[in-house]
């Protein structure tokens, strides 16, 4: 069912490009189905609890390496938010997108892509097929983050978001490596604990990638700059999907680093440090996407802190608040770019009194609120009470730094959710703001600034409305039904953690501990957020991170040509130089067990007279003025070699010598037409440095093929080809039956060379032929 | 150089092409068993290629064509065990009857080794047509550039 699944992902992308080719709303409705169908199948499964549902395509099975896939409690449970959130954010973007939107083949067809990523990596089982898909979720979120591509500041956002995503993709893949190396396996179910030096390194590697993808500190940076991407993008890829990989990796391997000191110590740092600052940035700014994105930074710190902890009760509130964070953000999300589109700006500032005029975001933007700071009825409430519940339940120094965190953090929480919440909805400058702002010019980043004097607002559209209400309607089921989410939530946590599986969400605590300090912690943050209300807006903080992120990277691309004139200078004698230079280390290596006492001098006399032929010939083709000469002599050289190949019984070894030098030979005969007669004269040091090269080389190779010889092994290879060939390959042949059987994967190999060698030439020839043209 | 200006030479490379080719398909065919084999038959082809273009008779032109076929060819046989759930490469091996000429037995390693000699052709037209791609009367008989190692400063594109 898993590949049927997939499968359909993957078809289903060609058909929306088709239908976005008539408007982009086609294309929507069409990228909808493949993921509606699949988080069906997810709740489906989920209720049921079976067995996980596996799946494997083995690809080069010595290596291991396969598309392994695994959908557990856990897996389904994001599958669900992936799809899930992904076919209600399609729905929510044909209303979004104006019907002449541009890019209609484009962003239904990507936004599908990245949805099928993700699937892939929430049902990944195998480091190989996580990494991939974690790539995949960075291309394709570049490539939607980077949707209004004529503005060069969605460009930068985007090439951030990039540079640091796939980066730490690249992190993350040196830790996995490590990480099968010691269960000696690539399976992510089969990872062992570990310890050591190694899990420290691996430990740190592992958790840099995870804070990359999931916006943890100092890494955050990407994060609020690609809320330039189109709305429906930041609900879906910015609260529920990409962002949670981090989680989601830190989450499975966290059974494998249970003892690692630095695993535990780490991840509380980054996701304590996030919880504290994302929040004080979501407090600093005045753009209402901001304010939510700032705030994903500081939720996604309190899970990691959360799941960093470890014990079986902090991961189970981890992953409720991961459920939880789901729909109160993309709902918010949502409500924002309803805000919007219909206002023209996301400026809290400007915008106030839209809970008149627009009750229905109104409406969800107090739910999924509410669920934010953790209020009762909804379900971010229960989850926020299993949280405190955590940490009371901890002791020492990791109570005192993660209760700072929860505890501070949530103050914070409650006091920017009462900034959003009064600056958008509640009494202020009435917003008046032009009504002929559509979807497409408000995607930007900058806040407008345009003060019309018309209040009114664009006109409803239910498309997105609905998926908003639905979602914040959720929060609301998510709580009288508390029951079904203890069992997702409860089995997913138990996928992670056996004793996890005792805990469950309670919808009334009464006076306990816990309650009071929530309680304390509401009255605290609201009282915070009616001051910061009161005295007005702040200068907004320039983006000092993402600043320098860019100044990195234009430093690299400024300074590359400079380091590309110093490697890549263009002159073919220096590259022939280096590379010899570099073979006659490599081979010194392996000249240092030299010996004589097997070397003769011939096995045959004729065997002397070919190689003396080879050395004059050689010889001569250094020394020779002409350069038809010394072309000649080359030729002399190899047909010498095919000579020797065939006294020592090897015919298709000598066969094709004696084709490619014939060949050789009259490609030197017509490319040497081109050229003057003799060789140009070379001055004194440059030509003392090739001839010791040359002469280095020489003697290194002959040094390591003796070494070589002087050590045989106990059998040679021969007799287990000569039988393979034999039985496997059907042929008698056995040189080319191990080049099209035995190791056709390198025969495969290099006929890429070669026919990437041929384009490359004929590149070269029409470069040469323009440029020909032109003169 | 043109075939009137040499005729003898282009006669007889007209002469040999043909039964170049034939060597060059026994050599694909006979690799199996014996010496040949998919990159020795493509040499030959090349090597045909080169003299053709020597004489300045008809040659293949559409190089990338053939490379590409070639590499098409060689990705399908590598991926199509998959398919029937086999690995990555692997050989399937056919034996039938011909009534007359007695029992063939190939494989997979045929269209294989086929791919593989589309793709020197390929490469050996390639090299010769970028060679080719100026009229020898045109070059001029000195150096264009003189480079040592003390002025290789400037970047690799020209």
């Amino acid at each position: 069912m898993v590949w049927v699944l997939f499968v359909a992902h993957l078809l289903a992308i060609p058909v929306v490009v088709l239908a976005g080719r008539r408007s982009m709303q086609a294309g929507l409705v069409a990228g909808a189905l493949a993921p509606l169908v699949t988080s069906v199948w997810a709740s489906v499964e989920l209720v049921a609890g079976g067995d996980p549902v596996t799946a494997e395509l083995v690809w080069v099975d010595g290596l291991d390496v396969a598309i392994a896939l695994r959908a557990d409690a856990l897996g389904l449970l994001m599958t669900l938010l992936v799809s899930g959130m992904g076919a209600l954010v399609m729905v929510y973007a044909c209303g979004y997108f104006s019907a002449d939107a541009v890019g209609g083949t484009r962003f239904p067809a990507t936004l599908l892509a990245f949805s099928t990523s993700m699937l892939g990596l929430v049902w990944a089982d195998s480091i190989w097929t996580l990494f991939i898909f974690w790539e995949l979720t960075s291309v394709t979120s570049f490539l939607l983050v980077g949707h209004k591509h004529v503005d060069s500041a969605v460009r930068m956002a985007a090439r951030r978001a990039l540079v640091i995503t796939a980066g730490g993709g690249l992190v993350l893949l040196a830790g996995l490596i490590m990480l099968a190396e010691q269960a000696g396996s690539p399976s992510l179910t089969a990872i062992v604990p570990i310890a050591g030096t190694q899990a420290t390194a691996a430990a740190v590697l592992l958790l840099i990638g995870a804070a990359t993808k999931s916006a943890q500190i100092p890494f955050h940076v990407w994060l609020p700059g690609a809320m330039a991407a189109p709305t429906p993008v930041s609900a879906y890829l910015h609260s529920a999907a990409m962002v949670k990989a981090g989680i989601l990796l830190v989450a499975v391997l966290g059974p494998a680093f249970g003892d690692v000191a630095t695993w535990k110590w780490l991840g509380i740092a980054l996701g304590s440090a996030s919880v504290i600052w994302g929040a004080v940035g979501a407090l600093r700014h005045c753009d209402a996407k901001l304010i939510l994105a700032w705030g994903t930074v500081s939720q996604l710190g309190l899970m990691l802190t959360l799941l960093a902890v470890g014990t079986p009760k902090a991961i189970f509130a981890a992953i409720a608040l991961l459920f939880s964070h789901a729909l109160f953000k993309a709902a918010l999300f949502l409500v924002v770019g309803e805000v919007d589109v219909r206002t023209g700006t996301r400026d809290i500032t400007q915008l106030g009194g839209l809970a008149r005029s627009m009750p229905v975001a109104f409406a969800v933007a107090l739910l999924a609120g509410a669920s934010m700071v953790g209020l009762p009825p909804l379900v971010g409430f229960t989850a926020k009470e299993a949280a405190i519940e955590a940490v009371l339940k901890l002791s020492g120094t990791a109570q005192a730094l993660v209760g700072v965190a929860i505890i501070g953090g949530s103050v914070l929480t409650v006091a920017y959710t009462v900034r959003l919440l009064h600056g958008v909805f509640g009494p202020g400058p009435a917003t008046s703001v032009d009504t002929a702002t559509s979807a497409d010019t408000s995607i930007n980043t900058s806040v407008k600034t345009s003060a019309n004097t018309s209040s009114a607002l664009a006109p409803r559209k239910l498309l997105m409305e609905l998926p908003a209400l639905l979602l914040g309607m959720a929060g609301v089921a998510g709580y009288a039904a508390i029951g079904v989410v203890n069992h997702i939530v409860g089995t997913a946590a138990s996928e992670l953690n056996r004793k996890a599986a005792v805990y469950e969400l309670i919808m009334w605590p009464g006076l306990k501990a816990a309650f009071v300090i929530s309680v304390l912690v509401v009255i605290a943050g609201a009282l915070l957020g009616a001051l910061l209300v009161l005295r007005g807006p702040r200068r907004i903080p320039s983006s000092v991170g993402a600043n320098t992120v860019d100044g990195i990277v234009d430093g690299v691309i400024a300074n590359s040509p400079r380091l590309i004139a110093a490697i890549q200078h263009g002159s073919l004698p220096v590259y022939l130089a280096v590379m010899a230079a570099v073979a006659v280390l490599a081979a010194a290596v392996l000249s240092s067990d030299f010996a004589s006492g097997h070397l003769v001098w011939w096995d045959h006399p004729i065997q002397g007279a070919l190689a003396l032929t080879v050395v004059v010939a050689a010889l001569a083709a250094a020394f020779v003025g002409s350069r038809l000469g010394a072309a000649l002599a080359l030729g002399s050289v190899g047909f010498g070699v095919t000579g020797l190949f065939l006294v020592h019984g090897a015919p298709d070894l000598a066969l094709t010598q004696l084709l490619v030098e014939t060949v050789v030979v009259v490609g030197f005969v017509l490319g040497l037409g081109h050229l003057a007669r003799r060789f140009p004269p070379i001055r004194g040091s440059w030509r003392s440095v090739r001839m010791t090269v040359a002469a280095a080389g020489g003697l290194a190779v002959t040094a390591a093929l003796a070494a070589a010889g002087a050590n045989p092994t106990d059998r040679a290879p021969t007799e287990a080809l000569v039988a393979g060939a034999v039985d496997e390959g059907g042929g008698n042949n056995v040189v080319n039956v191990i080049l099209t059987d035995i190791r056709a994967l390198d025969t495969l190999g290099e006929v890429v060379v070669l026919a990437t060698v041929a384009i490359g030439i004929l590149a070269l020839a029409r470069v040469r032929s323009y440029g020909a043209s032109q003169a | 150089m043109k075939p009137h200006q040499a005729p003898v030479i282009a006669r007889g490379i007209r002469v040999v092409s043909p039964l170049a080719i034939v060597v060059g398909v026994y050599l694909l065919f006979a690799g199996h068993n014996s010496p040949g084999g998919g990159f020795t038959a493509g040499l030959v082809f090349g090597a045909v290629v080169v003299l053709r273009t020597i004489a300045g008779l008809h040659r293949p032109r559409r190089t990338i064509a053939l490379i590409a076929c070639g590499a098409l060819l060689m990705a399908v046989i590598s991926l199509l065990p998959l398919v029937w759930g086999g690995t990555l490469l692997d050989q399937q091996v056919v034996t039938f009857d011909l009534l007359i000429l007695g029992t063939v037995k190939t494989g997979t390693a045929l269209p294989f080794d086929i791919g593989v000699s589309m793709i020197v052709v390929g490469l050996v037209a390639a090299i010769i047509n970028g060679f080719s791609a100026m009229p020898l009367d045109e070059v001029p008989q000195r150096e264009p550039h003189r480079m040592t190692a003390a002025h290789t400063k400037q970047s690799g594109v020209t």
